[in-house]
Formats: C-alpha cells, structure tokens, sequence
C-alpha cells in the first residue's frame, strides 16, 4: 500500500531528524511519535523565536535550515559563553521547557530559518516516551550543573584568595583578647598568666593600654632562669622594653617584612591611640599558608588534650573552604570534613576511653543522621548513640553506668570542639541511647511493627547508624538484621514512604520556587532531605548497607534496575544543594551566624537557580519513583 | 472563457453520482466564502499540486494530486492529502476538494497546475470552485528578487532556498517544497505590507500585468 500524504511528511521529517543526534539514536516508536507532531514553521532573519518576556514556552525547537543565536539576556553573563549559534539539528531550550519556565536566553534568527516545533505538553510525552531522550535533555542538564561547580568554584577561590592575600588587615589577624599585666606585676605574676593562659608572649601595658614591653617565652631562659632571677622582681625589670608595634590597618604583608627586618616574633597591634588590640605572631602569619589535610589529620592524632582539637577543628573548616576553592566537589568535600570529623571524634573517643578505663568494654560507637550518612556540612549537631556488649548480667548495670559517664564527657569534648550538643538529646549519653545489640535490635523491631509519627521519625533519624569507633561487626550485625527485617515489613515501608513524600519540592506551578515566608528556601528540610528520605527506603528495600544516600542512590538504584545516567542526574542534584548548603555555611561563618542552610533564591545567580530547579525536578522525580512504586 | 468569472455551476451528470460524493459536494456548498482580509497568520492556505501525464495542457490528465495546508504560519504533517485519480477519479477529485475546502489555493505554476485541477473537478465532479489561486511562480521573484529576479524552475528556488523533499516530480513530492516556499514567502510578504491571501493575490495580477511578464 502506497503511503498516505502525512506517512510522507513525517517519514520527511524523521529522514531529516535520524541525521543528528539524539535523534539518530532515538527509539523507533519515539522518533515516529516526534515526526508526526513537529510543525514545520519559517523564522525570517532578525525574528525573536523565544525571548525570556514570552514566559515558559510553548514550544520546543529544533532547527530544520537556518542560523539561530542563542544570546543571554540580562546584565550578567551566567554561562562561559553569552551568545551560541545554533545550526540544523539543534534544538532549544531544554531547561525552560522541561521546567515549564521562562528562557533564560533569547533566541534570535540570523539567518533565514526554517524551524521544527513541538508543542511543549508533547515534548513532556516524548520525554516519557523515550529513555533515550530523556537521557540527552538529563545530560544537557548536567552540563549545566559542572558550569555551575566550575563557578562556584571560582567563587570560592577568590574568596580564598582573599582569605589568604596578604593584603589581610592586621585588625583581621587577630584570634584573641591579648594577654597582658601592668608594670605592678610581679615576674612571678606575669608568668603564671603565660602558663595559664597558654600564650607565648606577655605584654605589660601602661594604665592606658599602650604597650610598655613584651615578655616571650624565648627570654625566659637567658633572662630569668639562668641568672636564677628572684620571680618577685618587677616585670618591667625583665621585659623587652619598647615592643614593634603595627596599626590594626597594617597588612599582614608590613607585618612578615617588619619581623623580617627586625628578627622579632611578636608584633604589637595596636588601634590609632596606641593601644594594644591584639598580638600577632609570626604563627599567625604562617596560618595564613593553608594546613594541608595530612597536617591537620596528623595534629589530630598527636593532639593529647581538647585544645588541641579545638585548633584542628577549626584547622578542618578552613581546609573545607581550601578545598572547595580548589574545585572539590561537595561529594568528596563532604567525604574530607567527614573523615576529619571521624578522626577528631575517635581522637576525643581514645582520650577519654583512657580516662574511664574502659579499654576492654566491646562496645561500638553509633554516628546518626547526616554524620551517620557521611554528609556532615559544617554546622551540624551531635547525633551519637553506643552499642554495648555484656555477657554477664550482674555487670551489666555498672557498665552501662560507666559508659554514660564516658560518654557525656566524649559529648561535651565533641561540643567543644564545635559539634553542638543535640537539643533533642540524641547523644550517647542519653540513657535510652546506650543500649545493649539486643535492645536496639527491640528498640528498632518496635518502630518497624508500630510505624507511629514517632516511630518514623526515629527511623529517619537512627536508621543511619554508622559505626564510627569500637567494634565495626556490632554495626554490621545491626544492618543486616535490620535490612532484612525492614524488607520484610511492607506496611513500615510504606508508611516511610508516605512520611518521605510530606515534603514536596519547592518548584512552584507560577513562579519559579515556592518560598517560606521569609522569602528562602530551606536547603535542608525542603531540598537535600528529600533525597535523603528517598535514598533510606530505597536502601532498605534493596537491602543496601551504605548509609550514605549518594551510595545508597547508586547501589539500590542499580539493583532496582534505574539507569546510570538517571541516577547520575539524581545525585548530581542532591550534591549540588549540599554544595550550595556548605557555601551558605562557610559566607556565614565569616559573621558569626551558623549557616542554617537557608537560601534566597533571588539572591542566587541565574545559573545557580536554573541548576537548583532541576535538581529540585530530581527530587520529583525520585519521590514520583516512590509514589509509583507504593501506589500512593 | 474567462477562469475569474467562473461561478459556482452543477451540471447535470452530478446527479449521476453517488450518495457520498453528493454529500461532499454539498457540504463543500456549504462553507463560507475564505475571508482575504485575514492575515497569514489566521489563514489556512492549501497548496495543490498535480502530476500529470505530460506538460500537453491540452491532451493532459493528472494523474495525482498533493495537497498540503499551511494554517496560521504552521505546516503540520496531518493536515496534507495525496490521492491518485486512478481508478476512482471522482472521490480523488472529491477528497481533494473536502481537504481544500474554501481556503486561498496556492500554487507552483497556475498554468499548468489550476488547469489541471479545474477540467479534472469540471469533468469528473462537474464543479467549478470559485477558488482564489496564488501563483508561487510569480510571487516568488516579486517577493525574493535579491535571490532570483525572474520567474524561475521550482528547482532553482528550492536551490536558493536550500529547501529539500522526499521525492521530485512526484505531485505530494513537490508539493511539500512548494509549501516550504509559501512559509517563507509569507513571512517576507507581512514584511513587505502583504499581509492578507487578497495583497498576495492584488500583487500577483500586478506582477500579471506588469511589462516584464508579457
């Protein structure tokens, strides 16, 4: 039978299409679907087919014959380019249509054009219709992602850089209230201020606070143990008279030349009245050279008391901000902080464990939530619980007691080196949280068989259990009886599942994003926790041991038989909100507010919008996986 | 015999046909007059082409025709027909004439083209449509004259314009370039103040009676 008229049009136009890609790779069922709705329409040179002001478009293009120029529109340029000529085959735009909003780009004819177009509810059908397209519009969408990393890492380069110049104020540079005496004090008196308050360097300051001389730890010798000083003499009689001192608006880089030409180690800052602010040492100066990862992991080891730690942690947020500028994802940025954090908390662990004597308890301790997934950022509470071994019962009480003492000490250890303590007590010395293998098991059967509000609350929380120092196989134990008793209950994880789907993402049907009333969006609660939720049913379905939702993405979504590339596009967009999560939390810290994930998306630029509605869509997207999959 | 005064005739063997050609007929009787005034762009247009037993406009029959329309600035693949007149001319014929219905018919060639189509409806259906016809084959050179300044081989405009198709000389073949032609010319036609099916057909009789077309 010979071919009906439209039989010819479309065969014309999948002909043409099977010439580029994805088109010549696109399912044959597809293909035909496209042909017969394309439209063929002529564009003459200088006409606007899509401009940002049109709104979401209507319809998708690919070009038949002719030159369009992709030109961005606004003040600043978002991509690395600002104008693409697009040629035959090539199809615009992606992003608007497949989140239904405004171009970003104004497509302009610079040559005579003939050009497809398909109505935008039908690019939606082909996107179901077809893997293959889907995966091309997915990896466009993911180009733009790595754009937007790559910017966000000049950001923070430049952002380091200025961290590190040595243009950096002297007035910057300053850690702490100095330490000082006034020339009343005894030697005796100024060098039990030294020892406890742990500084190398005194200064003796008049009654105006202008400094008189300086008394280090270098003269000490010469000056005072050797002449066997009387520590009763004046302290004016052994210091340093006459101490170099800087303005607070002086460089760090004035600072390194004036210790340089005068061999001192200590320099005086002081505000325009001449009064001391601040000491800076030729440490502080020399901190400004970035710890490397290996130093910092080797302090930790080495270090012997909390101060110690304190410095390291604070060693670990500088290197997270180093190593973001140093274009390091937010997967492995997170590994980094994580690894730190692990290695501070088991050096805190070992101390202690010494100071308790309970080097022979068999117990493991229990990380939760975003420390137990391995997704710390860097504002995040202490979530810990312990598992413990105890063969004979009457030991068993003592014991436990034993360790919540330890434990609370390892809490207040870990507080102050900068993981808060948790409001909601999830801390290992929480009685209810340091429990024998058998009574979490109990604990956890009974929140599987009586899927409360609480009781998913508690798996959302616990469920994430890592085993962060002691006895690994406690851990795994745990996670194998709870995979397979998880698996087994399809009534918890459905009720999980429906607890996961409470949140929808922020994507609005009229605006871009749906805010909070204060105008941001919670990058945490609405944003990374959708992925989160998602990934832990998923994980106990699939019998998945990593508590870690990229892992647990991957490995179950692998068995479960999801793409690579859709899984790819998933965690490409959870990482990208961790990223912008740690971004808000590291400008933060630089005004002493804790980064509260929180994010204003008209203070985004548009690339990072564009990128932070597709990987909401991923959110969709996982949470529709779920809803098709429970029917709910 | 003058093809404008035409009007719309019956004659008598129509009564000879059958019940569902009647009906096309009648319906197609029944539609509004196409309104010229209109914009290209709330316009249907239909471009016909036929394939013939020869170019003896005299002797010939067509053989095939190809329909496509262009609707609001839109070619879309489902609004387009090809029949063969072989073996049953008057439902081709009829068929062809329920696709076009009333719209502006737009050509490649009138001479040839509407000759052909007006006998084959005359003599098979005994219908003489009061179509208003735009002829590409003028228009274009008036319109493109920086491409090509005088009436030129459908091929030579295809060329210029780097428009391609399935099949040349193949009634629905050609017609699809000629209806690629018609999307660009209409686009340089608003451009130049032709907005309307009635400036392009106004502008045609210009060009018609314009020295260099004698």
């Amino acid at each position: 039978m010979t071919p009906t008229a439209p039989e010819m049009l479309t065969g014309a136009s999948a002909d043409f299409l099977r010439r580029f890609a994805p088109f010549d790779r696109m399912e044959a069922p597809a293909l035909a679907f496209l042909a017969e709705h394309l439209q063929l329409v002529f564009h003459p040179s200088g006409a606007e087919i899509l401009t940002p002001e049109m709104g979401a478009p209507t319809h998708f293009y690919i070009i038949q014959r002719g030159k369009v120029l992709a030109r961005q529109t606004g003040s600043t340029s978002v991509m690395e380019y600002s104008t693409i000529p697009l040629g035959p085959g090539e199809c615009f735009p992606i992003g608007a249509i497949s989140a239904q909003r405004a171009s970003t780009n104004a497509y302009v004819v610079v040559e005579d054009s003939f050009v497809y177009q398909l109505a935008a509810e039908d690019f939606r059908r082909l996107l179901e219709m077809s893997p293959i397209f889907h995966l091309f519009c997915t990896q466009y969408i993911a180009s733009l992602l790595n754009q937007s990393r790559r910017q966000l890492q000049t950001a923070f380069s430049q952002r380091a850089a200025e961290q590190q110049t040595m243009t950096t104020s002297l007035g910057k540079l300053i850690k702490r209230e100095p330490v000082f005496v006034t020339p009343e004090a005894s030697t005796r008196e100024a060098l039990e201020k030294m020892a406890e308050k742990r500084v190398g360097c005194m200064v003796i300051l008049d009654d105006e606070h202008r400094p008189l001389g300086v008394l280090t730890q270098s003269d000490l010798l010469p000056r005072i143990v050797l002449p066997g000083l009387d520590l009763s003499q004046s302290v004016v009689d052994v210091m340093t008279p006459g101490p170099h001192t800087m303005s607070v608006n002086a460089s760090a880089y004035d600072a390194v030349l004036e210790m340089a030409t005068h061999g001192v180690r200590h320099l005086m800052v002081v505000d325009t009245h001449g009064r001391l602010k601040g000491v800076v040492s030729e440490r502080d100066l020399f901190s400004l050279q970035r710890t490397s990862l290996r130093q910092i992991r080797a302090s930790i080891e080495g270090a012997g008391d909390i101060e110690a730690l304190q410095r390291a942690s604070r060693d670990i947020r500088e290197l997270a901000l180093n190593l973001v500028a140093q274009g390091v994802g937010a997967e492995q940025l997170t590994q980094f902080i994580s690894a730190l954090n692990d290695a501070l908390t088991r050096r805190i662990i070992d101390i202690e464990l010494d100071r308790h004597g309970l080097h022979d308890a068999q117990y493991a301790w229990l990380a939760f939530g975003s420390e137990g997934r391995h997704e710390q950022t860097l504002s995040t509470d202490q979530d810990n619980g312990l598992i413990y071994v105890c063969p004979d019962p009457a030991r068993k009480d003592p014991l436990k007691l034993q360790l919540l003492a330890f434990a609370k000490d390892v809490n207040e250890s870990l507080a102050a080196c900068g993981f808060p303590l948790c409001k909601g007590n999830i801390m290992a010395s929480n009685p209810e949280l340091c429990l024998t293998f058998d009574e979490w098991k109990r604990r956890f059967a009974a929140w599987i068989s009586e899927p409360d509000p609480q009781a998913l609350l508690n798996a959302s929380i616990f469920f994430d259990f890592r085993v962060l120092s002691g006895d690994e196989r406690l851990g795994e134990s745990l996670r194998t009886w709870l995979n397979a008793t998880a698996k087994r209950n399809a009534t918890f994880q459905r009720l999980m599942a429906m607890n996961a789907l409470q949140v929808a993402p922020p994507l609005g049907l009229i605006r871009d994003f749906v805010l909070d009333d204060d105008g941001t969006i919670d990058l945490k609660k609405a944003g990374a926790r959708l992925f989160v939720d998602v990934a832990r049913i998923l994980a106990l379905r699939a019998e998945v041991s990593s508590s870690s939702t990229v892992q647990r993405l991957r490995q179950a979504g692998t068995k479960m038989g999801m793409a690579t590339e859709e899984l790819a596009a998933m965690t490409d967009g959870f990482h990208f909100i961790q990223l912008l999560r740690l971004r808000s939390q590291h400008l933060d810290t630089e005004h002493d507010s804790a980064g509260d994930n929180k994010v204003r998306p008209d203070q985004l630029n548009e690339l990072d919008r564009r990128i932070l509605k597709e990987a909401f869509r991923q959110a969709r997207k996982l949470q529709l996986r779920l809803k098709l999959d429970y029917q709910i | 015999m003058s093809w404008l005064g035409r009007l719309l005739s019956t004659r008598a063997d129509a009564a000879s046909l059958d019940t569902a050609l009647r009906e096309t007929l009648a319906h197609w009787q029944s539609l509004p007059p196409a309104d010229l005034a209109r914009t290209h762009h709330e316009t249907r247009y239909v471009v016909l082409n036929t394939e013939a037993t020869g170019l003896n406009i005299d002797k010939d029959r067509p053989l095939a025709v190809g329909a496509i329309a262009i609707d609001s600035g839109v070619l879309a693949a489902r609004e387009s027909l090809y029949v063969r007149l072989q073996p049953d001319a008057p439902t081709a014929l009829a068929d062809v004439l329920a696709f076009a219905g009333r719209a502006p018919i737009v050509v490649y060639s009138a001479s040839l083209n509407r000759t052909l189509i007006e006998r084959a409806l005359a003599e098979q259906l005994g219908i003489a449509p009061d179509w208003t016809w735009i002829d590409l084959y003028w228009l274009l050179p008036r319109l493109f004259p920086e491409r090509i300044g005088r009436p030129a081989r459908l091929a030579d405009w295809m060329q210029s314009f780097g428009i391609e198709t399935f099949q040349r000389h193949h009634a629905f073949g050609d017609a699809y370039a000629i209806a690629q032609l018609l999307l660009a010319l209409q686009a340089r036609a608003l451009r130049r103040g032709f907005a309307t099916p009635q400036s392009l057909a106004e502008l045609e009789q210009r060009v018609l009676r314009s020295p260099a077309a004698r």
